[in-house]
């Protein structure tokens, strides 16, 4: 069974996912992650995908940020099909055209913040665009904090460099996995609002993973996920919607 | 507790796999050269005791001189063999020799190698009492008769009816073959070459007519051996200076004679032996503390349920306990191949050791793996203690990897061993004894070691500063990895910083010695040409063909120089023996005072430095006893500069002797107008004919001489070789860790953007970076002790010291080298880094 998502003109797709099935394992021990999965996610907006634990968010992410592959399906980013590309040219792809957030240990502690923003950068060898980064470096206003490692860093200003990092690039689509999960309210809240920034005032496509609402509530749209299926989406949410529609999920 | 530590030792199979590894490598040189050593000694054991199992009484002269390597003793003279025919109870006697003799090839060149086993003539007789018995053709009979042991003979592929050629003490000359003996039950004794012949022939042939070196006597069983040789000795008349010993006791003292040689070797081994398990011991304290660090949680958890801090360190040493045992019996067992490796690289370098067979004593296991795992237990005391000493808290934080480590007091205790190691090497420069030079190299290494955490970032960021700007990011995050850790990369550049520092400094040493050798050779040898041999001290040129080289109408001048045993008042040197007459303008002493050409028969020169130690002047008596029993009270003539030994004598002195008397070298100058082609010839028909020495121009001959150090150098590389490979081991192990340590960071690099390619430039940047910092601090710490050891040993006969810049060039080249190398396995490692599980793993 497979749910259809919104429909999205194809030019306005930054990425997308094609009957995506994800198996672990075989026979008894078969695991469906994700189950014939199809959702696009729209350019210049902010996307999340909830679920509860286990019903293949973080998975479907990891395959269409090209983290992972999947079992059958198909995955682009932009138009490009995943599926055909050597790890190179994968690696190549997630350094010029995704970004990334994760929870935790964002950074690379031997790098300063400013170089961690630019990572990507480096790693393909290009200077970048540096009003572009400068911008971003001005929005999450960590001017002073440049030349600190990671350590010497709180871990909201942490999750910020993480975010900027993201951005530096200008990617195609930023991936964002539980980005709050390991902050207070209060650093969680800057960088939801952060990223809202990015999407509204910087005009970026972002999709994060989630499992709570007052984050998710942060997005244009919210895509549902259960047992690796798509179990249905919503736009403007609110967090009373969503916890609404969560219950109403869980019956 | 026991049970649990087990089990968590053998889940963990990679961990488990990796610090044996260490071990394994660490015991392993220490079982090879144990057990090598013993199969050398089993196998001498053996050969004597099969060589005098039929001797029950042996008689010998009482004139001997301590070598230090065994005695040179006089000859005995023939005769005494009727009194001891006399004696009741002796059923057999026979006089036996084993004197040098070289036995020529069919094509000119003599058998055997210059370096190899000894080359002996002896006596083959048809007494029972004879060590030889005839195994095809019969016994040699009068002077044109000869036997070969069976190795010899098939070797030369000499057949009985064939003539042979045979160099000996008289010259050289021609036998005709008329049978194959065996000795005791073995085709050859030790891969030697033995000459046999009749008594009369051996004795005018390789010694001197009426004498041989010793007598062998059997009983007729009615005598025990010991009342058998008190009775022979009981007829010996006392003006005779003979004694007798029984069959085991000549047994003994060759053997322990040979041991005693054989110990020094040994000793040399064993010392590089140490020297890889020392830097064994780094590795293995290295892969404790990183894994203590790694598994910090685990041990926090154990806490937090409660295990005491007793238990969570004793559950460490458990683990170094069964890791130890098990690495030390897999290192015994690869020992047994190093020992045959061993074996080969000796002999690769020309250092023939006959070894039979593999002896395996119980000793060696126990040897093995005791010293393995208490080594490997006290390696893993401080990282045990240090797990110990976790809060359970640590088990729900992150793990703290990058601790700032205070360095004040390692300094501090680091400055203090370098002070006194230097004071300590001031004071040897200064003339302080050679354990006073080692101690205070061994406090310098020591206090550089203590340092080295503090020394590994500021040169780990120094070194990898063309890395970052080669190789961009990648390169920068390979110097701030190497760097970040300093305590782990000086852990792990330790063992390439020894194995440099002894390479450098033998490199050093040897350039040292090769140009000293070159000056004095330079200095005192004035001639066209050097006809020598190289023969360990035993056989050589005899003087009668230096004599017949003099004479050539092509040769102005030809004097040779040779060395023989002496005591020369309470010392046992080697004494240089040359011919005043003929050394002239060839051989240069370079006098201080008293003049070479004048030296009489009963005088001696003597080194100035020694003469200023003995306190001898031109005049002073000396008492100088000589191996043919004569003891005189010399005259010092003359003091010389440093050569080839302390004390001259004159030719003359030997001239009636009954010691043999050879030249080791003999120098040549040739006549006016002689071009090089017909002097050649001419000194080549002499020489060729002799069958032994090579004659070169004074350059060749330079070259050749300054050469003979790259013997030992290469002895010392090939010994040093496994000390590297424990290096390289130690840089794999350590960067594997790291690699699994920073498994989410490259999951995360990986994720952002970093190739696979990437990664492994960045890991093999690490490891080239660690072990660079390893070769230059080893470098310049080799070159001080290279200078400092050249210095302080001036007074034995260095003067300069010399860099050997290419060779320094080479060793960080290969340092480099080491660093790719050991960086293979762990960079595919870390390229096989799962993002997912890597980023997953919160």
């Amino acid at each position: 069974m497979s749910q259809t998502t919104q429909k999205i003109d194809p030019p306005n797709i930054a990425a997308r996912a094609d009957s995506a099935s994800k198996i672990y394992g075989n026979g008894e021990s078969e695991v469906r992650a994700l189950d014939n999965v199809s959702v696009s996610f729209e350019r210049g907006k902010f996307s999340a995908i909830m679920g509860p634990s286990g019903s293949g968010k973080s998975t479907l992410m990891h395959c269409i940020a090209g983290l992972d592959s999947l079992t059958k399906g198909k995955v682009f980013i932009g138009e490009t099909d995943l599926s055909g590309l050597s790890d190179k040219e994968i690696t190549k792809l997630r350094r010029e055209k995704v970004g990334f957030v994760f929870q935790s240990f964002n950074l690379i502690p031997t790098l300063n913040a400013h170089e961690n923003i630019t990572l990507p950068l480096s790693l393909g060898k290009s200077k970048g665009d540096k009003d572009w980064i400068q911008q971003v470096i001005d929005t999450i206003s960590l001017n002073d904090r440049l030349d600190h490692r990671p350590s010497e860093l709180s871990g909201g200003q942490q999750q910020r460099v993480a975010v900027a990092r993201a951005l530096a690039t200008r990617p195609e689509i930023i991936f964002a996995d539980e980005p709050t999960g390991n902050l207070d309210s209060k650093s969680g809240g800057d960088i939801l609002k952060f990223m809202r920034r990015a999407v509204t005032d910087l005009k970026q496509t972002i999709v994060m993973v989630t499992h709570d609402a007052v984050s998710a509530s942060y997005a244009d749209r919210i895509v549902f996920l259960s047992d690796g299926h798509v179990a249905g989406e919503m736009t403007n949410p609110t967090p009373e919607k969503v916890l609404d529609y969560l219950k109403h999920l869980g019956e | 507790m026991f049970r649990l530590s087990l089990k968590m030792t053998l889940s963990r199979r990679g961990r488990l796999l990796l610090t044996s590894l260490a071990i394994i490598l660490g015991t392993s040189f220490l079982s090879g050269t144990t057990i090598f050593s013993d199969t050398i000694n089993s196998t001498f054991d053996r050969l004597f005791t099969d060589v005098f199992r039929d001797v029950d009484a042996y008689v010998r002269s009482t004139d001997s001189v301590d070598t230090g390597f065994g005695d040179q003793r006089a000859p005995s003279p023939i005769s005494a063999l009727e009194t001891i025919f006399g004696v009741e109870g002796v059923s057999a006697a026979v006089g036996d020799m084993q004197s040098y003799a070289r036995v020529i090839n069919k094509d000119g060149k003599p058998l055997g190698e210059d370096q190899g086993p000894p080359t002996f003539g002896g006596i083959a007789s048809e007494s029972s009492a004879g060590l030889w018995s005839v195994e095809d053709g019969r016994l040699p009979v009068g002077p044109e008769e000869m036997m070969l042991d069976r190795e010899t003979a098939e070797k030369g592929k000499f057949e009985i009816g064939d003539s042979v050629r045979v160099n000996a003490l008289s010259g050289t000359r021609e036998f005709t073959l008329v049978g194959i003996a065996n000795y005791g039950d073995v085709s050859s004794p030790g891969g030697a070459t033995f000459a046999l012949f009749d008594q009369p022939t051996a004795s005018e042939f390789l010694l001197k007519p009426g004498f041989v070196d010793a007598f062998l006597i059997k009983g007729d069983g009615t005598l025990s051996d010991e009342e058998l040789a008190e009775a022979i000795d009981a007829a010996l008349p006392a003006d005779a200076k003979l004694e007798t010993l029984t069959g085991a006791e000549i047994t003994e003292e060759t053997t322990s004679q040979i041991k005693i040689v054989l110990g020094f070797f040994t000793a040399f081994l064993t010392a590089f032996s140490f020297i890889a398990l020392g830097i064994g011991c780094f590795v293995i304290y290295n892969v404790f503390s990183i894994t203590a660090a790694q598994r910090q949680r685990e041990s926090a958890l154990l806490r937090a349920i409660g295990a005491s801090r007793r238990q969570v360190t004793v559950s460490l040493l458990v683990e170094a306990l069964i890791v130890g045992l098990i690495g030390s019996v897999i290192g015994f067992i690869t020992g047994i191949g190093l020992s045959q490796a061993l074996s080969a690289l000796l002999n690769a370098i020309g250092l023939e050791i006959p070894t039979k067979g593999l002896t395996i004593n119980t000793d060696a296991i126990v040897q093995t793996v005791s010293i393995g795992t208490l080594i490997t237990i006290l390696s893993a005391i401080l990282p045990a203690l240090r797990s110990g000493r976790v809060p359970p808290l640590a088990a729900f934080q992150d793990t703290a990897l990058d601790t700032v480590q205070k360095l004040t007091r390692r300094v501090a205790i680091g400055l203090v061993l370098i002070i006194a190691g230097a004071v300590a090497l001031i004071a040897s420069i200064n003339g302080a004894s050679v354990t006073i030079l080692g101690l205070g190299v061994l406090g310098v290494f020591a206090g550089v070691l203590v340092l080295g955490p503090a020394l590994s970032k500021p040169i780990a960021m120094l070194l990898g500063k063309p890395v970052a700007m080669l190789r961009g990011v990648t390169g920068a995050m390979s110097q701030q990895n190497a760097a970040r850790n300093p305590k782990r990369t000086a852990r792990t550049a330790a063992p390439v910083l020894i194995g440099v520092a002894l390479v450098t400094a033998f490199t050093a040493l040897a350039a040292s010695v090769k140009n000293e050798i070159r000056e004095t050779i330079g200095s005192s040898f004035r001639g066209d040409y050097a006809l020598s041999v190289n023969s360990r001290g035993f056989g050589g040129i005899p003087v009668s063909v230096t004599d017949q080289i003099d004479q050539l109408n092509e040769v102005d001048q030809a004097t040779g120089v040779g060395f023989i045993a002496a005591k020369v008042g309470d010392e046992s040197p080697f004494v240089l023996v040359f011919n005043p007459k003929t050394s002239k303008d060839l051989y240069d002493l370079e006098m201080l005072s008293g003049k070479q050409s004048d030296l009489k028969k009963t005088e001696i020169l003597v080194e100035a430095d020694k003469a200023d130690e003995k306190n001898l002047k031109v005049g002073s008596s000396l008492q100088v006893t000589l191996v043919d029993g004569r003891s005189i009270l010399m005259t010092v003539a003359g003091t010389f500069k440093d050569a080839y030994g302390n004390y001259a004598f004159s030719r003359e002195l030997f001239e009636d002797s009954t010691s043999p008397l050879f030249d080791s070298f003999v120098y040549i100058k040739v006549a006016e107008g002689v071009n090089d082609e017909s002097a050649r010839t001419a000194i080549s028909a002499i020489s060729s004919d002799l069958g032994i020495g090579t004659l070169e121009s004074r350059d060749e001959y330079i070259d050749t001489q300054a050469a003979q150090v790259d013997q030992f150098l290469a002895l010392i590389y090939g010994l040093l070789f496994l000390s590297v490979i424990i290096a390289i081991v130690g840089i794999i192990i350590t960067l594997l860790l790291s690699v699994f340590e920073r498994k989410r960071e490259i999951g995360l690099l990986r994720a952002v953007g970093m190739t696979r390619s990437q990664v492994r430039t960045m890991v093999r940047w690490e490891s080239v970076i660690t072990s660079l910092f390893g070769a230059v601090t080893g470098v310049v710490l080799g070159i001080l002790t290279g200078i400092v050891i050249v210095v302080s040993l001036n007074e034995s006969g260095f003067s300069a010291f010399t860099l050997p810049i290419v060779n320094t060039l080479y060793i960080l080249l290969g340092a480099f080298v080491i660093g790719v190398i050991a960086a293979v396995f762990p960079a595919w490692r870390a390229t096989r880094t799962e993002i997912i599980s890597a980023i997953a793993s919160a």
